[in-house]
């Protein structure tokens, strides 16, 4: 065997790394080459030496613990939502839009506090501050709408009166050929809009 | 064992964390601080692989052993920290208008007493300095294997390197610390 050879035998034997038929074959090599026997006590003495090491580890400080344990951040309530987002991102981006559009929904509701009158023949009609009043002898021809404010027909609607937020008084004298409408509520004026929306759409 | 303990942990559990803590400090401890021979710097090693453990708990893979996940953190940090510390200033260099200051005096200083001083013999003394003398691709290779009794597939699972490099480090670094104490013994 040459010694070279026999060199990278040993470092695989004192890796545990060196199968038993070439362990044999290294132990006859060493009975016969005092070189390599010399360098094989050097590598095993170095090696025992390093793992002697290990037996002495340093001692490091002793509020090394309580040092690590109080640098640990304190966000697992938080980490616990965020990663319940990270889990469900249709779900949180469907929430976020919802809470968004209600937000914008809630705040236009809430603008929308002064008179508002919409039609096709307001020329007819008398506003006098928060009242729109359509005087009899009048005829409207088209739909009316209210937002806001009281209404009194006394005259003719040749078409809807839709109130929202507000209250209709109808004359005996009044009369309107389309359907009346009343609308109070925060829900149904929402419901309104989204129907109005469509149906705006689907006309154009 | 450690697979309960980060689950806990997980959750929460900072008794769990702390018996981590307890289970790998001095390991930890030990690895950095033959890698930077500084007590402070190993200390601060060991609290930054604590707190990425902490932090990275929910990217723990169970089919991994934990411990070499932890030595690949802390591996990694006192690597980072060696490659920072060479380019500032070379240990061996003089400084320019001071005499006889050299890096090694810059580095703040171990609070080894002379006492704890004394407890180390001479043969140890050598060794220390054999290992500080090592290359640090050998020297990371080394302390795992040595300090840490890391068999080579273990080593090359930590440094996430081909086995075959872990065994060719083993035997030069094994061979450098030979030459180094050979004529001491």
């Amino acid at each position: 065997m040459e010694c070279k050879l026999a060199v990278s035998m040993m470092h695989d034997y004192l890796d545990d790394d060196l199968p038993e038929l070439q362990q044999r074959e290294l132990k006859e090599h060493l009975l016969s080459c005092t070189d390599c026997r010399a360098k094989f006590k050097e590598l095993e003495q170095t090696d025992m030496l390093m793992f002697s090491l290990m037996h002495q580890s340093p001692v490091a400080s002793e509020d090394l613990v309580s040092r690590i344990m109080n640098s640990l951040p304190q966000v697992k309530k938080e980490r616990a939502f965020v990663t319940w987002i990270k889990r469900h991102p249709a779900l949180s981006a469907a929430s976020v839009f919802i809470l968004v559009m209600l937000m914008s929904s809630v705040t236009f509701w809430n603008q929308d506090r002064q008179l508002v009158v919409r039609g096709t023949d307001l020329e007819q009609v008398v506003i006098q501050g928060n009242t729109v009043i359509v005087p009899s002898g009048k005829t409207i021809s088209g739909d009316l709408t209210v937002e806001n404010g009281k209404t009194q027909v006394y005259g003719e609607v040749d078409g809807n009166v839709t109130v929202i937020d507000g209250s209709l008084y109808q004359a005996s004298t009044a009369h309107i050929s389309g359907q009346v409408k009343s609308i109070d509520q925060a829900v149904s004026w929402l419901w309104y809009k989204v129907t109005n929306m469509f149906s705006e759409v689907a006309y154009r | 064992m450690e697979g309960r303990l980060t689950k806990l942990a997980l959750k929460g559990d900072q008794r769990a964390f702390a018996e981590l803590v307890e289970l790998y400090k001095d390991k930890i401890y030990h690895l950095a601080y033959r890698m930077l021979n500084n007590r402070h710097e190993a200390e601060d090693i060991v609290q930054e692989t604590f707190l990425r453990v902490y932090r990275n708990l929910d990217r723990y893979d169970d089919k991994q052993k934990f411990s070499t996940w932890i030595y690949r953190i802390g591996t990694n940090l006192c690597i980072d920290r060696l490659r920072k510390r060479r380019p500032t200033y070379s240990l061996d260099a003089e400084m320019n208008d001071q005499e006889g200051i050299d890096g090694y005096s810059m580095i703040p200083s171990d609070n080894v007493t002379p006492e704890t001083e004394l407890l180390l013999s001479e043969t140890q003394r050598l060794i220390y300095e054999a290992i500080d003398s090592l290359p640090v691709k050998y020297r990371s290779v080394m302390i795992l294997r040595y300090l840490q009794d890391l068999s080579l597939q273990e080593i090359s699972d930590v440094l996430d390197m081909p086995v075959t490099t872990i065994k060719t480090r083993v035997h030069r670094g094994r061979e450098f610390l030979r030459k180094k104490l050979e004529p001491k013994m």
